[in-house]
């Protein structure tokens, strides 16, 4: 993308008034999206993103400058405007640069982009065929095929000049079913850091399809959850979502490097219940979160973040890290080069555990089983998160009884991890996209059945 | 290469491909951002980013291509992705490109001079030093942060549109952090608008009273109460729900409001309007994404609902005329549809009166997890809400951590009380203006059960 010897130049330049770090990201990325509704192809689109963000700091001081035009003028301007906003000092960093090669643990066989629309189309065809057959009660199906192909190169006044390219592909299927003139929605979304086999050899786009108006023909037929504080037993998968929000984003370095987090000076202690490992894996081959090399340059790791209750690590990028005196996890993320990268999650889950599902179910005389959760949101100072139960039954006497709809999940994220107290075997990971100030990113989340002794359910 | 020149190549390369019918949207936003923690800037940051989006018409269909590149070869490809992707398509209705010639109103905006670094670093340093000065339970963690940004749109069509528009804006954002030792919580202010006005202290300040308030707060207990949700929290609701009112959505079956102009959808005391032209609006704008003029409308007058939104698409499809609420969400996304500025228009009553009326209840002023607590299509809601308990017609304790529950089309009918005074919210590039909201009929799920075992 860009060569070594520009990237020195402009790394110099950028470190002129005084920076004791300096960094270029840049990126090439190509976004492909076909979208199916009623039964046809609606839209097909296609873009090409491409730019550099360049960053330095002094201290605890960072700034950041973006530019769209990437030919050696551009950045040299750009590089330009970090070093005056970074205020009057002399060059002090030697920059020399050395290419960095990474294994590649994400193989990638059929590139999406190498692939005409036509075969593309045929796979997610497939998927919304099927989902509009399941039922009489489906009113309508959406369906999307999204491929990105995103090219980074990373140099650093540490020395380091690499590059990566990150290939992910994802279906979506929304079904909506309607009974008695109220709607429902059901809807399934897998992903993988992976090309188009995906989709041609590991996972059937019928069974997405299916999976989705499944959902929401069971959940047309649902009555309200009820309200109030139950136990509640969360399916594996994307149930997983709950660690993310009420925990996982309270580990970041963005939110503890400044004390805004609930678990801000407390490594090492009991923070969780002993049944809960929670890890934060970016090295997990063709996984949605996964990567190669953060987008600092520093090589993915696995993380554990909590062992058998006791928080372990944070998720520490470069800049936050120099504030905590932690050197960085490979937890630096950015959708893109014009957001300022920040510690977020790769794939997170709750490790497997020994209850037996059977057990967890017939542990709970009244709550709800979570079998499918939506997404959430957590505030990290307070702790206070929330998340959708997207497909939810009652539990009466250790059975599972009739589908429930409309319910969420709120709580404290210090508490609810406390409240952890049973913990399958079953561990299985589900795709998200998760929002930061550091853009929108994918990842994963993920744990077995697990048990919250008591939770508020959100419903009427 | 610069736009003019990239454009002057896509344009050739568009018509050796043969199209009659094709469009170039060029946007481009520049901007800087300053934030700090305790006394110092911690994050300077300023970027330029913008793109072109090229579509055209094969067939009657629109086909899109969106680059950042802009080059010589990258004029050619974008063409020919651009048909590649038409071709692929397999909708129905013919699509057309707004003509040119058409009157646009120019919006009316306060002009002021675009702050620089230093007036941003000043004004958050302002702010640092405001919410320490505001309260002793303020602690390490609140940030002050302040933006300046300009944006361009320019649409260029073959068929004789040639339009641009400039935006500029400021934005000061403070962030309160608290704690009494036990517990922490935060609250947030913001204010778009000329820096040299924003009165830094009081908004402060506003952020650490109303953190401060909520230290400490109880679960609102489970059950149904009357709701008088505070025009922020409506204002959520709106912003939320708000794509109902898209015939691009409705045409889809993903709304249930299709066909339904001219029922009573809502309660009599509800009037809804679109305006381009808020005098708060953060971008005031004259012609939508696809260069329709925009002007001013009802979507539900006093509870019946006038029209749907449409750009050109949708409406073609169903028969009707564009309301000029084509949208892009960025160059490079599909034109959809939304609306500028949605304002609920106020009632009679002043807020202490509208809390007189509910007598008890729940006062909600917050509300969480908007993307995944409420379902846009179903209308289905159940969000995590902070606030106050309305007891004898006053608010009294804080309360937080509880859920509100309800439907948002049922919500419409059951509004039975609205304040004198709307405020108006930015959510990206649409603004929300609600006053407070008296709503019967939803369900709060906190301390306690609505159903035993």
């Amino acid at each position: 993308m860009i060569s070594r010897d520009v990237c020195e130049r402009v790394l110099r330049r950028a470190a002129s008034t005084g920076a004791d770090y300096a960094e270029i990201f840049a990126e090439n990325t190509l976004d492909h999206s076909i979208q199916m509704v009623s039964g046809k192809v609606e839209r097909v689109e296609d873009a090409v993103i491409a730019g550099a963000g360049i960053r330095v700091y002094k201290g605890l001081r960072s700034v950041m400058a973006s530019t769209v035009d990437t030919s050696e003028e551009g950045l040299l301007r750009c590089a330009e405007k970090a070093a005056e906003a970074l205020g009057q000092g002399k060059a002090e960093l030697e920059i020399v640069l050395t290419e960095r090669l990474f294994g590649d643990i994400h193989p990638v066989r059929i590139v999406p982009a190498s692939v005409p629309n036509g075969r593309k189309i045929a796979l997610l065809k497939e998927g919304v065929c099927a989902a509009r057959e399941y039922s009489p009660l489906i009113r309508q199906v959406t369906g999307t095929l999204l491929d990105i192909d995103h090219n980074i190169l990373i140099a650093t006044s540490e020395g380091i000049y690499a590059q990566d390219r990150q290939i992910r592909t994802r279906m979506m299927i929304t079904a909506v079913a309607e009974k008695d003139g109220e709607t429902q929605t059901g809807g399934c979304r897998p992903g993988a850091r992976m090309g188009l086999e995906l989709f041609e050899e590991r996972v059937n786009p019928r069974e997405v399809g299916i999976h989705a108006a499944r959902q929401a023909v069971t959940m047309a037929g649902a009555g309200y959850c009820p309200a109030g504080v139950m136990p509640v037993a969360i399916d594996n998968g994307f149930g997983g979502v709950i660690f993310h929000e009420a925990c996982g984003h309270s580990l970041e370095a963005s939110a503890v490097a400044y004390g805004t987090s609930q678990f801000a000076g407390k490594l090492g202690e009991k923070i969780a219940n002993e049944k809960v490992t929670a890890i934060d894996d970016g090295t997990i081959p063709n996984a949605w979160g996964s990567i190669n090399i953060d987008d600092e340059g520093t090589p993915a790791q696995r993380n554990v973040l909590i062992e058998k209750g006791v928080l372990k690590t944070y998720m520490v990028d470069k800049f936050n890290g120099r504030r905590l005196g932690l050197p960085s996890t490979g937890s630096a993320r950015r959708q893109s080069y014009a957001y300022t990268t920040t510690s977020r999650m790769t794939n997170t889950y709750i490790a497997a555990g020994e209850d037996k599902n059977e057990d967890i179910i017939a542990s709970i005389e009244y709550g709800l089983y979570a079998k499918e959760m939506g997404g959430g949101s957590v505030n990290p100072a307070t702790g206070e998160f929330n998340f959708a139960v997207n497909e939810g039954y009652i539990i009466r006497n250790g059975k599972i009884c009739e589908p429930v709809r409309g319910a969420s999940l709120v709580g404290k994220g210090s508490d609810v991890i406390q409240k952890i107290d049973m913990v399958g075997t079953d561990l299985e990971l589900g795709q998200g996209m998760c929002g930061s100030s550091s853009g929108s990113i994918p990842t994963n989340v993920g744990q077995p059945l697990i048990r919250v002794s008591s939770i508020t359910v959100g419903g009427r | 290469m610069n736009y003019q020149e990239f454009k002057t190549a896509v344009i050739a390369a568009a018509e050796k491909a043969g199209l009659q019918d094709y469009e170039l949207y060029y946007a481009t936003s520049e901007s800087t951002s300053v934030d700090a923690f305790q006394h110092e800037i911690n994050t300077f940051s300023s970027s330029l980013e913008g793109g072109v989006c090229f579509r055209c018409i094969v067939a009657g269909r629109m086909g899109y291509a969106s680059t950042q590149e802009l080059s010589m070869p990258m004029a050619e490809d974008l063409v020919r992705r651009a048909m590649s992707n038409a071709a692929s398509l397999e909708t129905e209705e013919k699509e057309t490109l707004v003509s040119g010639g058409g009157s646009y109103r120019t919006p009316e905006k306060k002009e002021y001079p675009l702050p620089g670094a230093g007036e941003l670093i000043d004004a958050v340093l302002r702010g640092q030093d405001a919410l320490y000065a505001a309260d002793p339970s303020v602690i390490d963690g609140c940030a002050s942060s302040a933006a300046a940004s300009r944006d361009t749109i320019a649409i260029y069509n073959s068929r004789g549109l040639d339009l641009s528009y400039e935006n500029t804006s400021a934005l000061f954002f403070s962030e309160a952090v608290v704690s009494d030792g036990t517990e922490m919580n935060n609250s947030f202010e913001m204010k778009l608008g000329d820096l040299r006005e924003t009165n830094i202290p009081e908004l402060a300040k506003k952020a650490v009273l109303d953190a401060k308030s909520k230290l400490g707060a109880g679960v609102a207990p489970t059950g149904a109460y009357p709701v008088v949700f505070a025009p922020k929290a409506m204002n959520s609701l709106l912003g939320t729900f708000s794509g109902i009112f898209s015939s691009e959505t409705a045409r889809k079956g993903l709304s249930r409001l299709l066909g339904k102009e001219g029922e009573k959808i809502a309660s009599q005391l509800v009037t809804l309007t679109d305006d381009p032209f808020y005098g708060e609006s953060a971008m005031p704008i004259g012609f939508d994404a696809e260069g329709t003029p925009t002007y001013t409308k009802h979507v539900i007058e006093k509870g019946e609902l006038r029209t749907l939104l449409y750009n050109m698409k949708s409406a073609a499809a169903l028969g009707k005329t564009s309301t000029g609420n084509g949208s892009k969400s960025s160059y490079d996304a599909p034109v959809e549809v939304r609306p500028f500025t949605m304002v609920l228009q106020p009632g009679t009553l002043t807020e202490e009166e509208l809390l007189k009326k509910a007598g008890s209840g729940v006062y909600i002023d917050s509300l969480g997890g908007l993307h995944a607590g409420a379902n846009p299509i179903t209308g289905d809601f159940s969000l995590q809400s902070a606030g106050y308990m309305i007891e004898d017609g006053v608010k009294t304790r804080a309360v937080r951590s509880f859920t509100v529950a309800g439907n948002f089309y049922t919500l419409l009918q059951n509004i039975v009380a609205l304040s004198d005074k709307a405020e108006c919210r930015s959510m990206g590039m649409t603004g929300y203006a609600s006053p407070a909201v008296m709503v019967e009929g939803l369900s709060i799920a906190g301390s306690g059960s609505s159903q035993g075992a």
